[in-house]
């Protein structure tokens, strides 16, 4: 059995006693886009703060290559090549566009000093690649818009090269246009190999743009399924009700 | 184009600039005595000591802590150098680094406590308020502790802690023409990169700005000759420690990945935390950073008063934090400048002087004090309501 890019084996987490993640196992190949579903609470961005090491496992693994990982740390998630978009875009709005996507790691003259040309000169290439018309890069960046600002959060997983890229309500916020622009941007990742878990609640978005998908209730993995495999009514009910449509097989891994 | 526009930030310095020489104008016409090389001479030392603490307190401000410490915490230290020159007859050096020891054990006490225990500094460094003013009474039990050494006294202007004519016209040329360089260099740099540079006028007006300004100081502090020496004064050895010091942290500040992780902090934690910035290490850094300019602070103000006394700094914190905030930081984090904290304790210090001058008693100098500062902390709060830039 050949291992997936990244398996998430029996992890659990849990706040004060209130289980948050129980039991959950999932996987993902390179070049593959699972869709992680349901409601506020039901455990979607829990597990994924896991994979970007901002909240410790309390238990279970998580393996990549088959190799089992420790993500004690958004440092050494970002090591190991796992990139995460969060809800909240993790942007320092005073600074500015180019500051925001080297934040944390920067690069270095070799006087230890912030190179900012090299920075500013990489920046500019990355952005140019999402949006042609991003110009004001040394503005502060909460004088940008919502699709800019989601451009540099974005920016980032595209420069440092994420092998994994977790994706937590990109479009949540986002007009037709720009929402568009980051379906092309996962199409494209998903072209050169990176993985992708994106965590969501719009059904086309799903449809759109998944291999499989997980439906999250209460902490637990309902099901996972081949996309295709199932209809939007299903996926509701499963969100709904938290149970397995039983119909169809369940697809914890890729079918080959 | 964006990038040629102005930042905020300019603005708002210009602005502070032409406050301070609003300010100037107005008491030399009230007093007639104000712009004179004995008065500039006597405020550019005299603002020393809040200075070099107000540069660090902006960058922990920046940070969104606070520490009302610092003026006991300077009494301490002060105290204990002079206390182990005077009554231990340690070498200045010595005591100094001595000095600089139990600023950095309180630096990380107290940063400790309040970025790995997450205890608020504002209550960490309420307690420091009282303790360290209290641990200044203890270092000699309460005497005052005189300072003889010639050497040591020169660090805080006087009579022979002045660079002399030479020496600062040395030290004048030397920054201008390292200015001179810098703005070509950064030109060229960013030509070579082929990104847009500021318009050429803009940096030669600017460039141009700060040589006259030089000039004019410069002039001013040698014009200044104390009855009984032959010579003038040149700039106070104070001052050149100030600017030093103001040098080092601006440049921590924009160079250094400290510097950017004190900002970042400052204006989202929560993201400084998840794109992997170690936000507790920072913090204490910091309260390490804010010892080491208390600590040069203190050397200057023993130097200054020739002694160590217990109530060396008492009150100080205010004048630090209002400097700090005047000059544009603000308490919500995230904003602020090592020159704009400059600029505010200049302000601060002319008023003072400049009412002093026209004998206004101390019981509404500090009236008046305090309503401009809260006069600057609303203007500040209308300005960034203008200029767009959301508060966090």
């Amino acid at each position: 059995m050949n291992s997936s890019l990244i398996e998430i084996d029996g992890i659990h987490k849990s706040f004060g006693g209130v289980k948050a993640v129980s039991d959950v196992s999932l996987n993902l190949d390179a070049g593959e886009v699972v869709a992680v579903l349901g409601h506020n609470g039901a455990g979607k961005s829990t597990l994924m703060k896991m994979l970007a090491g901002a909240y410790p496992i309390d238990q279970g693994e998580v393996r990549m290559a088959g190799a089992v990982v420790e993500i004690a740390s958004p440092a050494q998630s970002q090591a190991l090549g796992i990139e995460t978009i969060h809800q909240t875009l993790a942007l320092a709005d005073n600074l500015d566009a180019v500051q925001n996507l080297f934040l944390g790691r920067e690069l270095m003259t070799r006087w230890r000093t912030l190179d900012d040309y090299a920075m500013e000169a990489a920046a500019r290439k990355v952005f140019a690649q999402l949006n042609p018309n991003f110009s004001n890069i040394r503005v502060p960046v909460h004088a940008l818009s919502g699709g800019q600002r989601q451009v540099v959060a974005i920016s980032r997983a595209l420069h440092f090269n994420a092998r994994v890229l977790i994706m937590d309500e990109p479009c949540a916020a986002l007009g037709p246009e720009e929402t568009r622009m980051v379906h092309e941007l996962v199409m494209r990742l998903k072209a050169r190999g990176v993985a992708i878990f994106l965590i969501t609640h719009d059904m086309p978005d799903v449809f759109g743009l998944s291999d499989r998908l997980a439906v999250m209730k209460n902490g637990r993995v309902v099901g996972t399924y081949r996309t295709a495999d199932v209809t939007e009514d299903e996926v509701l009910g499963m969100i709904i009700g938290g149970r397995p449509v039983a119909r169809v097989e369940q697809q914890v891994r890729r079918a080959a | 184009m964006k990038s040629l526009q102005l930042s905020a930030l300019d603005v708002r310095l210009a602005l502070m600039a032409a406050v301070l020489a609003t300010m100037a104008v107005f008491f030399h016409l009230a007093t007639g005595n104000f712009l004179t090389p004995e008065n500039l001479y006597n405020i550019a030392q005299q603002t020393a000591v809040v200075g070099i603490v107000a540069t660090g307190i902006s960058l922990v401000i920046v940070a969104r802590h606070i520490d009302l410490s610092v003026g006991s915490v300077m009494g301490f230290v002060g105290v204990l150098i002079a206390w182990l020159q005077y009554t231990l007859g340690w070498h200045w050096l010595a005591a100094s680094a001595a000095g600089l020891l139990a600023a950095l054990l309180v630096g990380i006490y107290q940063g400790g406590l309040t970025a790995y225990l997450g205890v608020p500094s504002f209550v960490v460094t309420l307690g420091g308020l009282m303790s360290f003013r209290g641990a200044a009474f203890l270092v000699g039990n309460g005497k005052t502790q005189p300072i003889m050494d010639e050497t040591f006294l020169r660090f805080g202007g006087g009579l022979n802690g002045a660079l002399g004519i030479t020496g600062s016209w040395t030290l004048a040329a030397a920054l201008l023409v390292l200015l001179a360089w810098r703005v070509t260099s950064s030109r060229r740099a960013r030509a070579r990169h082929g990104f847009p540079s500021r318009p050429l006028l803009a940096d030669v007006v600017f460039t141009l700005g700060l040589v006259g300004l030089a000039i004019a100081l410069t002039g001013a502090m040698c014009a200044y000759q104390i009855p009984g020496k032959s010579q003038g004064q040149g700039i106070p050895v104070p001052v050149v420690i100030w600017g030093a010091v103001v040098a080092i942290v601006s440049f921590i500040v924009r160079r250094t990945r400290f510097g950017r992780y004190v900002f970042a902090i400052g204006g989202n934690p929560e993201a400084a935390r998840l794109v992997g910035i170690p936000v507790r290490l920072v913090t204490l850094q910091l309260f390490i950073l804010l010892s080491v300019t208390i600590t040069i602070a203190a050397i200057v103000a023993v130097a200054r008063l020739n002694a160590g006394t217990n109530s060396l700094g008492t009150g100080m914190e205010l004048y630090v934090i209002a400097a700090a905030v005047i000059g544009g930081v603000s308490l919500a984090g995230g904003s602020g400048s090592v020159l704009g904290s400059v600029l505010g304790a200049l302000i601060i210090q002319f008023l003072d002087s400049g009412l002093l001058l026209m004998d206004v008693g101390i019981g509404q100098r500090m009236v008046i004090i305090g309503q401009v500062l809260i006069v600057a902390v609303a203007f500040d709060v209308l300005y960034r309501r203008w200029s767009g830039e959301r508060l966090a």
